[in-house]
């Protein structure tokens, strides 16, 4: 087994399910048909057990010929070596096709993702994504796992059909038309079954939910009350999955009954049937031991061709779902000949009138929050927008090279799991020591010193285990940290304490000097400490100066600063 | 903070609780094994009648006597149908009569968990215990047990027709036995630590995937999409390995396992041969032993194939049952409450040994009064916040309630008098109304829009399509941090404690709408103590007092005014915020 996943999995085919289906099965061809041939192989020794049974029952008890029973009894235990020996060989097979084409689709949806970028959250719900990797993943590894299987029923069902009809022509007949008529009378059964146990696998999603809900806000409810209002809700739930569990088992119980007297009413047909060839002298007693045994075997690889059907079926739903991903394309296209941006100079917004020279440390208040998320969505190009570079549109660059340029960083901007030296420091390119000049800079050192591990600390997904005002610091960091042309911060210090906020507002424009800042904020401390501050009203820059001068002159600013109060 | 793990239930506690379980439910257990043995017994009657034909064909027989071995067939068949089938049913109901007590054994458990673990242990190991724990047991439950017990009878009933047609004829199959028994030790050693990294690797690649969506602009942003490909290439690469090991595992086991289910028909086969020419068996016994130890193959197969799953929900039960194990942190002693004054005197406190947090803080904060804590994060404010609700005890020293012990306080009492909210939030799923009311299960709509009104929320409550009766937490309806921060503080108002512990608790909502907020929620906490801690000026600005925190102890107390009189850090900081 070659050692997965594959470096570069390639380009994906992405016009139809159909299509990237096969374009799957084409990277791992030589394993399909190895899995196929041990799939057929192991399948067939099964088949013929029934066969060297009978033998021997005849060389046994019908002829008494111990060294022909000998023999036979060998060629069980070879055929049973065989039959075990295709079948690790089949399944280590298949394993590999499933991870393949699995492993293949989620490297792909990553790829993906990394290229959509921004949009994707934007378009498509993360339920959506996560379903892809948690159910889709495996719907499309099990449609090419069951290649193998499939390929040893469809020969099998074959080989088995002559053998009989050769045999007798009555029985062989018996049974190759009664087992179909078996099998789809049970399936019968089959679909109410499944529409319960999917109302069932729904209804227990929403219980696991509501307990889910109650241990998220068990602060809440252990602080304030309501416990017995929730225990006795949960309950309620409770016993109505109980009785959805109890209405799978009775449909569930009936096909069990079913598997049961369906094939037994076969066999005993062929039994029938048989035992009065047998008294007629057509066939042997060794015979019909076979016949019983190829009754009771052909169930196997019919009950294969419905699995694999139902896996098709399947894979394709889910190759079409891994589609909708892979077809989306983001929302800001690059231009068709994208030019080079300068790398320093004025940026500007048409649309609000602000400009941000270079080197400055400056700070934006907007009369309502909205807008200054707007303008800073509009510079970073998150949105479209009529916005330049040293005169040059940012929409005639493409998105990677603004980022380079430009980055915005906001209260939902995600911090991911992994060691904290990494997710602060993202591209890797700094060592200790300006790692520590950022974290101080955003008066994130308690924090770290708090970590037994300190910067080797894992930060579980989301940084969960923060507080609102430790995250926004460590946001901080990793912005600093990417030494960025132009740097946008939306409420950076929204959740700090005003001590803290102090702090970083006195280091903030000394560790970005020389270097192009915008900081939104409204508190006092902050914008004391810029050099500049443009106040926006619906949208507009109204007026601009240092804040004194806005405190001075400009009664709105004032009152927006100070909430209208003293 | 600190940390704590939830505690796991011993294998005694485990099995203790199984017992528990199976002497509860002795009746139906009973009617499930009796009927599926039933069930078995029919299912003898292929093979032994098959038997009885054979040998009859042999000494050549009349068609009549076929048929009435056929119709002997056809009986025990449909025998065995009806039997299972409500063999099958009686296990479901009993299954998942089982699985739901033991789920909402399970919340009953954790809403009784005592509130200094749950603010200190975090939610994430709950949550896990909640979805994974649950849905593994609920598997265990619902198919494991039943397959178990079904092949376990199955296995008995056979093996017992078996002696019972010939002994002699039952020794061949012991050949098996070696290769089942060592085989299967050997597996199961291995298997559940194999299948649980499995799992576990299967989750890792999961979150990874659920970041790289709801992160997409951020990693865009920073043009890490390289380092999510790294992430998922290394997700995907344990997962391959994690893979290759339970392979491994069954490329061992399953030859092993197969030659334990082969060998014993070939050797009966040969064996059985052999004995009917030594004319110690009939030609028929050899046929229906023969099919028998066929029949044997699908339940020990069965049986085998549950073990290492069961041995799975084991560890989870495990993980269920700890949560029950936290020791209760309270001591009521009967302690009672003379008024509403709220005292710390020489409070220390420390998360780790040795390190006090809190060196010696003494505070008295009379009936009535604003008291608001501001400081530099890590100085201790939060924790001296928690100990001021009663949710932990100091380590030396007292927090007490009317010369009464907050850690000696019946919790329900403890809330009657104090209450804290902190910055983290939590909307449940239900209506706005089921969201309110929990703190006060009486409130009618007036109190509940007055509750609402006084945290700045009715406005857009009204504007909610159902109003009260909107469905929250859902897809359907998402509120901003903001709204939940409001609806949190709306439900402490319900509440009405006399006490409020406010631990930033409005850090979320825009400093442009927070201080109007504020006022108006002072307003209608006027008469009740609220201790803030805050991050914002204006708050310290309004209260009757604030406390400077710093180095876990109180560095500055007094009025707004008496501080900026005084000339100390606050004051400092004020001028900066009035430039």
């Amino acid at each position: 087994m070659r050692p997965l996943p594959v470096a570069d999995p390639g380009t994906p085919e992405v016009r139809s399910a159909t299509r990237y289906l096969w374009w799957l099965a084409g990277h791992q061809l030589g394993n399909l048909a190895y899995g196929m041939f041990f799939g057929i192989a192991w399948m067939l020794s099964g088949a013929l057990m029934p066969y060297v049974l009978g033998r021997g029952v005849d060389a046994g008890v019908v002829h008494r010929d111990l060294t022909s029973l000998a023999q036979w009894a060998g060629v069980f235990i070879l055929l049973a070596a065989t039959q075990t020996t295709c079948g690790l060989l089949r399944h280590r097979n298949a394993v590999f096709n499933f991870l393949s084409a699995s492993f293949r689709t989620v490297q792909s949806a990553i790829a993906h993702a990394g290229k959509l970028g921004a949009t994707l959250p934007k378009r498509l719900a993360t339920g959506e994504v996560v379903a892809i990797g948690a159910s889709d993943t495996n719907h499309i590894g099990n449609a090419l796992d069951i290649t193998a299987r499939f390929a040893g029923a469809i020969v099998t069902v074959i080989v088995v059909s002559v053998i009989l009809l050769n045999a007798s022509v009555t029985l062989g007949l018996v049974v190759v038309l009664g087992v179909p008529v078996a099998i789809a009378i049970t399936s019968l059964l089959v679909k109410p079954l499944h529409h319960r146990q999917v109302a069932y696998r729904h209804q227990q999603g929403a219980l696991t939910g509501r307990a889910v809900d109650i241990v998220s806000g068990l602060r809440v409810l252990r602080g304030i009350g309501g416990e017995s209002v929730f225990s006795s809700r949960f309950r309620t739930e409770s016993q109505k999955l109980r009785d959805t569990g109890v209405s799978v088992g009775r449909v569930d119980s009936l096909l069990e009954a079913s598997k049961i007297t369906v094939p037994a009413l076969l066999m005993i047909l062929v039994t029938w049937l048989g035992a009065r060839q047998v008294i007629a002298g057509e066939i042997s007693v060794g015979q019909l031991v076979s016949f019983y045994g190829y009754a009771t075997f052909m169930v196997v690889p019919l009950r294969t061709f419905g699995e694999a059907l139902d896996k098709f079926i399947r894979g394709h739903v889910a190759a079409t779902r891994v589609l909708k991903l892979l077809q989306l394309q983001p929302e800001i296209a690059d231009p068709a000949t994208p030019v080079q941006l300068p790398v320093s100079g004025p940026l500007a917004d048409v649309k609000s009138g602000l400009t941000l020279q270079p080197g400055i440390f400056m700070a934006l208040v907007s009369d309502r929050p909205d807008d200054a998320i707007d303008i800073a969505d509009r510079l970073g190009r998150y949105t479209d927008g009529e916005v330049t570079l040293a005169g040059v549109p940012l929409s005639s660059a493409t998105r990677e090279q603004v980022r380079q340029r430009i980055l915005v960083s906001d209260n939902n901007s995600r911090l991911f799991s992994g060691a904290l030296r990494e997710e602060l420091d993202p591209t890797g390119r700094c060592d200790d020591e300006e790692l520590r000049r950022a974290i101080t800079a955003a008066s994130a050192e308690d924090i770290v010193e708090a970590l037994p591990e300190g910067l080797d600390a894992f930060v579980a997904e989301r940084g969960r285990e923060f507080s609102g005002g430790q995250q926004q610091r460590l946001r901080l960091v990793r912005a600093l940290m990417t030494d960025v042309p132009i740097l946008i911060l939306v409420e950076p210090t929204s959740a700090v304490d005003a001590h803290t906020e102090a702090r970083i507002a006195a280091r903030l424009g000394a560790y970005r000097q020389g270097r192009t800042t915008l900081i939104t904020s409204t508190s006092p401390l902050v914008l004391d400490r810029a050099e500049r501050v443009a106040f926006v009203e619906d949208g507009k820059v109204i007026a601009e100066g240092t804040h004194r001068e806005l405190m001075a002159n400009e009664p709105r600013y004032h009152a927006v600063v100070t909430r209208g109060e003293d | 903070m600190a940390r704590v793990a939830l505690p796991v239930a011993d294998s005694a506690e485990v099995k203790r609780y199984a017992k528990f379980l199976m002497r509860k439910h002795y009746a139906r257990l009973i009617e499930v094994v009796g009927l599926h043995g039933l069930a078995a017994l029919a299912g003898l009657g292929a093979p032994l009648v098959f038997g009885q034909l054979i040998d009859r064909l042999r000494a050549g027989t009349s068609f009549a006597t076929v048929d009435k071995l056929i119709l002997a067939l056809l009986a025990f068949a449909l025998t065995q149908a009806v039997l299972t089938r409500f063999a099958a049913l009686a296990s479901t109901k009993l299954g998942e009569l089982v699985l739901a007590e033991l789920r909402e054994d399970f919340v009953d458990r954790v809403l009784s968990i005592p509130l200094s673990t749950v603010e200190r242990a975090g939610t994430g190991d709950l949550v896990t215990r909640t979805s994974r724990d649950v849905a593994a047991l609920s598997h265990t439950v619902r198919r494991g047990v039943p397959e178990t017990l079904i092949a376990m009878v199955s296995i008995l009933v056979t093996g017992g027709a078996l002696v019972w047609l010939s002994p002699l004829l039952a020794l061949p199959c012991l050949v098996g036995v070696p290769f089942l028994v060592a085989g299967t030790r050997w597996y199961l050693r291995r298997a559940v630590k194999a299948y649980l990294r499995e799992n576990a690797s299967n989750s890792e690649l999961l979150d990874g995937l659920t970041e790289a969506v709801e992160g997409a602009r951020t990693t865009e942003a920073f043009g890490a999409d390289k380092r999510r490909k790294v992430r998922t290439d290394n997700d995907l690469r344990e997962n391959y390995r994690a893979e290759r090991a339970t392979l491994g595992l069954r490329t061992v086991f399953w030859p092993i396992a197969d030659m334990g289910f082969m060998l014993p028909i070939a050797s009966t086969l040969f064996f059985g041969g052999w004995f009917f020419m030594q004319g110690w068996a009939t030609a028929g016994a050899v046929v229906s032993a023969v099919l028998l130890v066929q029949q044997l193959v699908d339940p020990v197969d069965r049986l085998l194939s549950w073990m290492d799953e069961l041995q799975v929900g084991g560890a989870s039960l495990a993980r269920l049952l700890g949560v029950s194990m936290v020791g209760d942190d309270r001591k009521v002693t009967g302690v009672a409450a003379a008024d509403e004054r709220l005292d710390a005197r020489g409070v220390r406190y420390s998360y780790v040994d040795d390190r006090d947090v809190l060196h010696g803080v003494d505070l008295s904060i009379a009936p009535g009064e604003r008291l608001a804590m501001v400081g530099p994060s890590g100085a201790g404010k939060s924790t001296l916040g928690r100990l001021l609700a009663g949710i932990d005890g100091p380590r030396t020293g007292a927090v007490t309630v009317g010369g009464a012990p907050l850690v000696e306080l019946p919790l329900e009492e403890l809330r009657g008098h104090v209450a804290l909210v902190t910055q983290e939030h939590h909307i449940f799923l239900g209506t706005l109304r089921e969201n309110l009311a929990l703190a006060k299960p009486t409130a009618d709509d007036e109190e509940i829009k007055a509750a609402l009104q006084a945290v700045d929320a009715l406005d857009w409550v009204e504007e909610l399509p159902e109003g009260l009766d909107t469905v929250l937490g859902s897809a359907k309806h998402n509120v901003s941090p903001a709204q939940a921060q409001q609806l949190a503080l709306a439900r402490l108002v319900l509440a009405d404690p006399h006490t409020l512990v406010l631990d930033e608790a409005t850090s979320l909502i825009d400093p442009r709408s927070a201080r109007h907020l504020e006022r108006s929620l002072a307003a209608v906490l006027e008469g009740r103590t609220v201790v803030a801690i805050a991050h914002r000026l204006f708050s310290a600005h309004d209260a009757d007092r604030v406390a400077v925190v710093e180095e876990g102890k109180i560095a500055e107390l007094g009025s707004h005014d008496e501080l900026v009189a005084a000339n100390g850090s606050y004051a400092a900081l004020w001028r900066s915020w009035q430039a």
